[in-house]
């Protein structure tokens, strides 16, 4: 199940520094593609940065009537990001979060990538592929607006967020027997 | 509705059904046979020789078009004895997993391993002029390859490999160990050296190199490659709608047994068949059509990915017992759960 993780986050990564190499954030003093998987951060009460994804693993379940020799797992995936614009106003945070959604609908595409052991360097290829579903863009919600006197979805506030879902499948791991 | 407690140990309770093949010597009609008195409960990932696995199945349906035919006798023409017809038994199934023996069966016919083409080859569906076969050197088994030093730069690790000897302008059943094809005349298949490695079973995948050899990760169903075979990179497979040559195997299916009691159905002869049964369900039947052979099946994964199966059916052919001279297509057996009570 790692490989699967690890290859879904690799790939995300190498498709961002290829379509937006600009787009990086300083965690820890590095300075980083801004696609960060949460759960192999150190665990410090920290905010979450803005204009960067944040990749956090939900559920798996087995696919219904896909058993082979081995089956065919489901594992949800949430893809959360946020943005206060570019300029202190905030005026240009609707189009910088559009920015941060077509970035995104265009690193999920192809929607596969081979299964990789990336424990080892060079990484091994481990013979099959993950795949998932395209992206399923949440609505859009603010914060930080003043209360009682905000909009429906709060996006006059100067935060704005978007989650996006997505299931990502794969064989637990190579079989050639 | 019965209310009448089930002795559970006599419910024979599964969820999927495995496949396994045997290849049948086809010159002398010889079929692999199950004996269940002699493999018994056999662990289901490590069937006997020569069984095949050939993985997990989905919407296995057996069909029994075999008529009983009353004798009617007396004033009343009541029954009086009964005969049984034609014998007519068919199966159908997904393989769920596709390789060269599963799209084989489904298929039917000849089934093409694309060799890998020369690069000034004319296009052909089925594979063209192919890169010169390597020659196998003795000391090969059936897991590992010896080629010589240099002759094993051709292949890579992972490469698909078609094992065979030459086509020397025979004709018969040609593949070493199991009969892929059927040649009449060799201008049919234009005295082509590279035939039977265009047909044969006997394929592996490259595990590893040594300097010498190629270390498979599979052993080769045919077993240890003849003297004078040669090896060729194979690409893809191919099966083709027509062609003359039927495949036979013999055929083992296990329903799991998931609450001790196993039940096996044995086929010692199967021919494949796209002759629909007139009792397949209205449903299994494309909309707005006759009833057509479907040669694939979509099983949903998460909408629109769908997972493709290998639609494939079968005719049951038959076989002599030799326990009673009698002529039977297949045989249905169970293995009681332990302590189950006998009836």
């Amino acid at each position: 199940m790692q490989f699967a993780k690890d290859s879904f986050y690799m790939t995300l990564l190498q498709r961002l520094v290829a379509l937006n190499p600009q787009r990086t954030v300083t965690l820890n003093g590095t300075t980083r593609p801004a696609i960060i998987v949460a759960e192999n951060e150190l665990v410090v009460p920290i905010v979450p940065l803005a204009d960067a994804f944040y990749i956090e693993w939900g559920a798996v379940e087995a696919v219904a009537r896909q058993t082979g020799r081995r089956m065919i797992l489901a594992m949800e995936c949430v893809i959360s990001y946020h943005t206060f614009g570019t300029v202190e106003s905030g005026v240009d945070r609707g189009r910088t979060l559009a920015s941060l959604d077509m970035e995104l609908l265009s690193i999920c595409q192809p929607f596969w990538t081979p299964k990789q052991d990336y424990s080892q360097a060079p990484s091994v290829d481990l013979g099959t592929r993950i795949w998932w579903t395209a992206p399923s863009l949440g609505k859009v919600s603010g914060s930080e607006a003043a209360r009682n006197e905000g909009l429906p979805r709060g996006s006059e506030g100067v935060r704005l967020e978007r989650s996006a879902n997505l299931k990502v499948f794969f064989f637990p791991e190579e079989d050639l027997q | 509705m019965s209310t009448s407690p089930l002795r559970a140990a006599m419910v024979p309770v599964t969820r999927r059904i495995r496949g396994y093949f045997a290849p049948i010597d086809r010159v002398s009609g010889t079929p692999t046979l199950f004996d269940p008195g002699k493999y018994g409960i056999f662990s289901l990932d490590e069937p006997p020789a020569p069984w095949i696995d050939l993985g997990w199945i989905d919407n296995f349906q057996r069909f029994c078009g075999t008529a009983t035919e009353p004798v009617r006798a007396g004033v009343r023409g009541a029954p009086q004895a009964q005969f049984r017809g034609a014998l007519d038994v068919r199966l159908e199934f997904d393989f769920r997993e596709w390789g060269k023996l599963q799209m084989a069966l489904a298929g039917g016919s000849e089934h093409m391993n694309v060799l890998a083409s020369d690069i000034n080859a004319n296009p052909q569906p089925s594979g063209g002029t192919p890169i010169f076969a390597a020659a196998v050197l003795p000391g090969s088994t059936a897991s590992e390859i010896v080629l010589g030093v240099g002759a094993v730069d051709g292949f890579s690790a992972g490469d698909i490999v078609a094992v065979d000897a030459d086509y020397q302008q025979q004709t018969g059943y040609v593949g070493s160990g199991i009969a892929a094809a059927y040649v009449s005349d060799p201008a049919d298949v234009n005295r082509d050296v590279n035939y039977i490695r265009r047909v044969t079973f006997n394929l592996g995948r490259v595990a590893q190199k040594t300097v010498t050899s190629l270390v498979l990760a599979q052993p080769l169903l045919g077993g240890a490659p003849l003297s004078q075979a040669g090896v060729q990179k194979v690409i893809a497979f191919v099966d083709r709608e027509g062609g003359t040559f039927f495949q036979e195997w013999s055929a083992l299916f296990v329903a799991e047994d998931e609450a001790g009691g196993r039940v096996c159905f044995h086929y010692p002869r199967l021919s494949p068949t796209t002759t629909l049964q007139a009792s397949v369900p209205l449903n299994q039947v494309s909309a707005g059509s006759s009833k057509v052979f479907q040669r694939e099946e979509e099983v949903e994964i998460a909408k629109p990915i769908m997972a493709v199966a290998l639609h494939a059916a079968f005719q049951a052919m038959p076989h002599i017992d030799e326990n009673d001279g009698q002529t039977v297509v297949c045989y249905r057996s169970y293995f009681p759960a332990a302590a189950a009570a006998l009836y």
